[in-house]
């Protein structure tokens, strides 16, 4: 279990360094089942930090989010270090991140959070309602214990807990420079059990899934801004000279910028599930990623956000790789 | 006249081993296929797998690789970076619904003509049973 | 206008009888729902909260061709949506419909779009009035409210087992008619202005918009912007789904032999907003995005307009990935010191 008053004092240690500049954790939503990442800049902030079952979304992303614009003249960019607080999965993006040169690894420091699983938002609305107050989570046992609207109620973990926590296999971070408190046991397995299921489709039936999900995509981009892997400076998707897709938002374009996405993520996707997640009309974006994620580790041995010498997956290659079915 | 369907395949051409055979092909007088329309790349592996979604896009029914033999590649080890692209572009697609025999990729060296031959007949037959591509084509073709 | 009723379980026939109109309801895709058009009519429900795509696609569609044009032809073909047909929204919000009402001063102000005009004047808009009210909704301080009339054509109240419809123009009796809907009386009056009282009662949050348009851009280099712009994805999602979010962008698509020029929306939170073509962005970060986006829709355009552009449905905050909560921004910006604001 994370204490939150030694997670706010080491917090509060990293931010008094003279060589950091901001640290990204997570504080208390505005309202129901929400929490909020949350960018401070100074000690005295550090209060605001929260660590509970709320705390779904992946600081990690926000240190490629940062832009960098140019300087005025006579001053220096300030290059101090950037501190972030991450769970298991969130640490696998670090990793991917550092595997992948975004930054160097003294730019950033680590503060690992052994973390046992967050609350599906959906699934706690559906079991008690929605709420403008802010919800307390807590975990106790095999149970969630909420505080909704100062009433106390539970629910059982297994219910409520996120997909992918569910089948979760590293809930300690695999890269840290400090612990926030101890290391928790493994409980998930993964054996790809939902692609299977996926794939005993026949095309003609695979093809009508997407259709109709790819239909109802708005090009939002959320899920490749919300993505710790998606940070090109220019995305081949957004790019206009020369244009690769169209802007307009019909099942063709649609369906070529999904599948340009997940195939830009094979070998690098470390499954946090923000993009299923912040997806406004419900696209079941995992299912696509999962596939390459299953397929790489299939066909190649790779995973992807483990390793952190290891080299990225498509810079590389095996003169044994296979070749089923090439002419 | 039948009607039978004449598939549009998209071939990616590396320009030291696979274009020089089908230029032999040509030379030597093989008749093959017409559907094929032949795009030369120095090298397999510069060809971008999103080449492949934007010709089906734009209406390609099939799309075809090819490049040197692995160990060959002029470049060294393009096509060994391409394997690797087009294994995984394959699955995604097949994936999504596309059926798998509208990506094919070959190895054909400039001195295998008649294996040229063989790549486009095997290719276009396999566009010709995956039908015409309807899937994610652009609706607006034909306005 | 004229006041009517009809049993909640006769909506299936009441929403058949519109044959002459194209009727279009909110649809369940899974949990998604939008307004589409009716196939079936015992489909339609009025059992929701509200769409997560706002109807401001039935008036402003999210990819629409403008003209199409041909090689071998000297004039294009324009494709301006036909006026005489008739559409009826049937179950839409009086947030949403008050939308239209702030967006149409924008659409109608130098130039009169005729594509969204076309497709509004064509349109009779049946709204349903709220009775539970979402956690995040704000209607009551936008000068909304869960029963309130502005940009309808008809309002109905569901009672439980009886509808209530208030017609408030001449299309909404009109449609009335040929729904054949019966005569309410005071009783139904009288139910249907207690649940708009209790309705509004159950609105939790609430912002007093007052000095708001005028102290904003005091607070232009004020740093409490940061504080949300550091967590902004950039992403589109607050701005496709408000209602009165109205800009797009103009492409060309074309084919060898033909094309078409189309709008689409777009949304300044994507740096390609405002990239010119020297490669120069004056909106480069998120910062600069998020304080215009706000202070545009509090700010300049009612300014320009005398309405805020925003009508308190509450969907930019409940489906924000990272909990950027305009209630929140809206609350600092208010305690914010403009003389704390840095000279850059």
């Amino acid at each position: 279990m994370v204490d939150e008053k030694k997670l706010r004092e080491k917090a509060k240690e990293v931010l008094a360094r003279d060589d950091v500049r901001r640290l990204i954790g997570w504080k208390r939503g505005t309202y129901g089942y929400e929490s909020a990442p949350v960018v401070i800049k100074d000690a005295s902030e550090a209060e605001e930090l929260i660590f509970d079952p709320t705390c779904v979304q992946n600081p990690a992303s926000f240190i490629t989010l940062e832009e960098k614009p140019p300087v005025p003249r006579g001053q220096e960019p300030d290059t101090r270090k950037v501190a972030v607080m991450v769970k298991g999965c969130d640490s696998r993006a670090v990793v991917q991140q550092l595997v992948e040169k975004a930054y160097p690894r003294d730019g950033v420091i680590v503060l690992g959070v052994p973390c046992t699983g967050v609350v599906d938002r959906r699934k706690a609305q559906k079991m008690f309602g929605d709420t403008s107050e802010p919800v307390l989570i807590k975990e106790e046992g095999d149970k969630f214990v909420f505080t909704i609207d100062g009433e106390t109620k539970e629910g059982p973990r297994a219910e409520l807990l996120a997909d992918k926590c569910v089948r979760c296999r590293f809930p300690n971070p695999l890269v840290y420079d400090e612990l926030v408190a101890d290391e928790v046991a493994v409980w998930g397995a993964d054996e790809f059990t939902d692609v299977d299921e996926f794939e005993k489709k026949s095309p003609e039936e695979k093809w009508k899934f997407w259709e109709e999900q790819f239909s109802k995509c708005i090009r939002c981009y959320s899920c490749r801004n919300v993505c710790p892997m998606c940070y090109c400076l220019e995305c081949v998707v957004t790019k206009q000279r020369p244009q690769w897709t169209r802007r307009s938002t019909d099942v063709s374009e649609n369906t070529a910028y999904h599948i340009q996405r997940a195939w830009h993520l094979s070998g690098r996707c470390i499954e946090c599930g923000e993009c299923e997640r912040v997806c406004p009309v419900d696209i079941p974006i995992m299912t696509l990623n999962r596939k390459m994620t299953r397929d790489v580790k299939e066909m190649f041995s790779f995973e992807p956000g483990i390793d952190v010498e290891a080299e990225p997956l498509l810079s590389c290659y095996n003169p044994q790789d296979p070749e089923e079915y090439i002419m | 006249m039948s009607e039978e369907f004449e598939p549009n395949i998209v071939a990616f051409l590396c320009n030291w081993c696979s274009y020089a055979g089908a230029d032999l092909a040509g030379t030597s007088r093989m008749h093959y296929l017409p559907n094929i329309k032949i795009i030369r790349v120095m090298c397999s592996g510069r060809v971008n797998p999103l080449f492949l979604v934007n010709a089906l896009q734009q209406g390609a029914d099939g799309v075809l690789i090819s490049g040197c033999h692995p160990g060959d590649c002029h470049y060294l080890e393009g096509n060994f970076y391409a394997r690797r692209r087009f294994m995984l572009m394959r699955k995604l697609l097949e994936h999504v619904g596309v059926d798998p025999g509208r990506v094919n990729m070959s190895w054909v060296s400039a001195s295998e003509g008649a294996k040229f031959k063989e790549v486009i007949d095997e290719t276009v037959a396999k566009a010709k049973e995956a039908g015409p591509m309807e899937q994610f084509r652009r609706r607006q073709l034909n306005w | 206008m004229g006041d009517y009723k009809f049993a909640k379980d006769k909506l299936a026939e009441v929403v058949g009888a519109l044959k002459d109109y194209e009727v279009f309801a909110p649809t369940a895709v899974g949990d998604v729902l939008r307004f589409k058009q009716v196939e079936d009519a015992s489909g339609v429900s009025l059992d929701y909260k509200n769409t997560n795509v706002p109807p401001k696609e039935l008036m402003f569609p999210e990819t629409e061709t403008l003209f199409k044009f041909r090689v071998g032809q000297t004039e294009i073909e324009p494709a301006v949506p036909d006026e005489s047909s008739k559409r009826l929204v049937f179950g839409i919000r009086p947030c949403d419909a008050m939308a239209y009402t702030i967006v149409e001063k924008l659409y109608s102000w130098d130039y009169p779009d005729p594509y969204f005009e076309g497709r509004r004047s064509s349109s009779v808009l049946f709204g349903l009035a709220c009775s539970e009210p979402v956690p995040n909704c704000f209607c009551t301080s936008m000068g909304g409210g869960p029963g309130s009339e502005q940009g309808l054509d008809a309002l109905m109240f569901d009672l439980g087992e009886t509808v209530y419809v208030k017609t408030l123009t001449d299309a909404g009796e009109e449609a009335a008619k040929a729904m054949g809907l019966e005569a309410a009386g005071d009783a139904e009056k009288k139910a249907a202005a207690a649940q708009e009282k209790e309705a509004q009662g159950k609105i939790k949050r609430t912002l007093d918009t007052e000095g708001i348009p005028e102290k904003l851009p005091s607070l232009y280099d004020h740093p409490f912007w940061e504080e949300f712009s550091d967590r902004c994805l950039s992403c589109g999602i607050c701005t496709f789904l408000c209602p009165t979010c109205h800009c797009f962008d103009i492409q060309d698509e074309t084919e060898v032999f033909n094309g078409r020029r189309a709008r689409m929306w777009d949304t300044c939170m994507f740096p390609e907003y405002s990239l010119h073509t020297s490669g120069h962005n004056p909106r480069p970060t998120r910062k600069e995005r998020t304080r215009n986006r706000i202070s545009h829709k509090y700010s300049y355009f009612p300014e320009k307009f005398d309405v805020i552009a925003c009508v308190g449905c509450g969907r930019c905050i409940n489906y924000c990935p990272v909990n950027i909560d305009i209630l929140d921004i809206l609350e600092k910006s208010k305690k914010a010191e403009a003389k704390e604001a840095k000279t850059a």
